[in-house]
């Protein structure tokens, strides 16, 4: 297990990194956005995007911090890291010709693909934690307060998000033995998706609904996880993990 | 090599046999096993040979657990083989004939890697078998030859104490004097009682260290004979040149002679014996043969000697 998180660590460090940037960037500007939100307002050409400045102004800095934070941020830098995270978990095993000796030794083929799902996934929530962690520190510095619980569950439902990305593309990579392939793919299904939520009449009917400002507003206020979009996030990440390993456990060299 | 565990009174009878029953596996429409049985050891390095798509690996691959047959059985070192093979691999060692490792390791850590799941020792056991190879365990294995990399995986299958090890070509790329350093291993290890299956395209070598022969052709056992009953029944083989092709019917019927193989103006006799005079003595006699220009007896290479009994080449 320990040389699976090596593998990983220092694009997990570099994906904390950004995440914290990003996050410190916008946060040091959320006093100019306050005071300036109406004439941006204004200048916001999409209905959907408009309804966000909307929840900013009506609920704050929880909802800027989520639309920065989550929406922006752990969506984009996340989802992406989700990706390559697991595109290459075991297509590149195949793809290098290296799973005849990974599958090889006297290791139980369930324990190998615990280790690559965990570690992949583990460093996937670990920064979005330890990130949305460190806003009450930031938030000191431009007066602003926020608690700590509903940040904790607003991290746990971003994990949850990214982790349905990373579960389905795991899934892709044990069936698939072209790692570029399933990123492109998973690219295009991103983009897809985006360009649903950016649409009005369509917007309900993207993925990204499931973890935009609206949702984490809802977990701020209500201190509590939304019971159906947190259910549809785990059978999107239990029912295609049951089904990689499926694959993976008969998976030959 | 790590001494495997001594016999004592509780060792089973099966303990360092390799046993498989009716293994059977198609990949599409292409049988690659198609009922093949062997029940090898313990002890002693065996030989599998065969050409190319004969199902050597599928074999090696079913047999450690990382392909699963269609059908059949499989018993390592007394052990069943089910699920997903971790008692079976727990009990042997396999040295893959594909050579691909991770580039960016290096030696050391990829043999760090190779014995994950074994004993301490064997890490030791294996840098040792390493230094005596000469493989430069600090560097990056991005930069070791072909030849290199097969002595790690080598180092690495030899390296645990078990009783059964399954070799994939583990000489192929390796320059003569190398060769000799890993077949002088080998025999090390085979004199410690391990059983040894040695898949190999190198016949000389085959033919040197391995005391039984198993060949497979088209996914069927055409062949497992110890090397001295190969041996002797090379001495039993008459090779003659014709100047025209013969009659095979008129060469049945010399004396002596069992089996006839005739290809052209080339015939191969299979003998009773390994005494060829009787039917060097027939075959003067009988006029209605075309001349025999050439004849040849006793000095038949594996490669040969599988040619002529079964019209295949062994690899």
């Amino acid at each position: 297990m320990l040389g699976e998180l090596r593998s990983r660590l220092w694009l997990a460090i570099a994906y904390f990194v950004t995440l914290e940037l990003l996050l410190i960037g916008a946060l040091a500007y959320w006093p100019q956005f306050a005071e300036n939100l109406d004439k941006l307002r204004s200048l916001i050409p999409l209905p959907v995007l408009q309804e966000m400045a909307d929840e900013i102004e009506a609920s704050g800095f929880p909802a800027y911090l989520a639309g920065q934070h989550f929406f922006k941020g752990a969506n984009s830098i996340g989802g992406l890291v989700a990706v390559l995270f697991a595109m290459f978990a075991v297509a590149l095993e195949v793809q290098r010709g290296t799973l005849e000796i990974w599958l090889a030794r006297p290791v139980s083929r369930a324990r190998l693909f615990c280790e690559r799902w965990l570690s992949g996934a583990f460093w996937l929530v670990l920064p979005v934690f330890l990130s949305t962690l460190s806003v009450p520190l930031i938030a000191g510095y431009i007066d602003e307060r926020v608690d700590v619980w509903p940040l904790v569950l607003s991290a746990s439902h971003q994990s949850l998000f990214l982790l349905s990305i990373y579960a389905p593309t795991f899934l892709l990579s044990c069936w698939w033995a072209n790692p570029l392939g399933i990123g492109f793919a998973m690219l295009l299904l991103a983009l897809f998706q985006m360009s649903l939520y950016l649409i009005e009449n369509l917007t309900h009917y993207s993925y990204f609904r499931l973890a935009d400002v609206r949702v984490f507003v809802e977990i701020y206020d209500t201190e509590a996880l939304p019971v159906g979009g947190t259910l549809v996030l785990l059978a999107l990440v239990i029912v295609p993990t049951l089904l990689a390993w499926k694959r993976f456990e008969k998976l030959t060299p | 090599m790590n001494t495997p565990p001594p016999p004592s009174a509780d060792t089973p009878v099966t303990a360092g046999r390799i046993v498989a029953r009716s293994l059977h596996r198609r990949f599409g429409t292409k049988e690659a096993l198609a009922g093949v049985d062997l029940e090898l050891g313990p002890g002693g390095v065996i030989g599998l040979l065969g050409p190319n798509g004969s199902g050597k690996s599928t074999l090696l691959r079913i047999l450690t657990g990382l392909t699963r047959a269609d059908a059949g059985e499989v018993e390592i070192d007394g052990v069943r083989l089910e699920g997903d093979g971790l008692a079976v691999r727990q009990r042997l060692s396999y040295a893959p004939g594909e050579i691909a490792l991770y580039g960016e390791l290096s030696g050391a850590a990829m043999l760090e890697f190779l014995l994950r799941g074994r004993p301490p020792e064997a890490l030791s056991r294996g840098q040792e078998l390493c230094a005596r190879l000469g493989l430069p365990l600090e560097r990056r294995v991005r930069g070791w030859s072909h030849g290199m990399k097969r002595q790690l995986l080598f180092a690495a299958a030899m390296a645990p104490a078990v009783r059964v090890r399954i070799l994939d070509e583990p000489t192929e790329g390796l320059d003569p004097r190398k060769r000799g350093e890993v077949l002088a291993i080998l025999g090390e290890d085979a004199r410690l009682g391990t059983t040894i299956l040695l898949s190999s395209h190198h016949l000389g070598e085959t033919e040197r260290v391995c005391e039984r022969i198993v060949l497979l052709h088209q996914g069927r056992k055409i062949s497992d004979e110890s090397r001295s009953s190969v041996l002797e029944r090379a001495r039993r083989v008459l090779r003659v040149q014709f100047a025209s092709e013969p009659t095979a019917g008129l060469l049945e019927s010399l004396s002596g002679v069992l089996r006839v193989r005739i290809e052209g103006t080339r015939a191969s006799l299979e003998l009773g014996s390994a005494d060829p005079r009787a039917t060097l003595a027939a075959l003067g006699q009988q006029s209605a043969l075309p001349a025999p220009i050439a004849i040849e007896h006793g000095s038949l290479s594996l490669t040969d000697l599988f040619r002529e009994f079964y019209g295949v080449e062994a690899c």
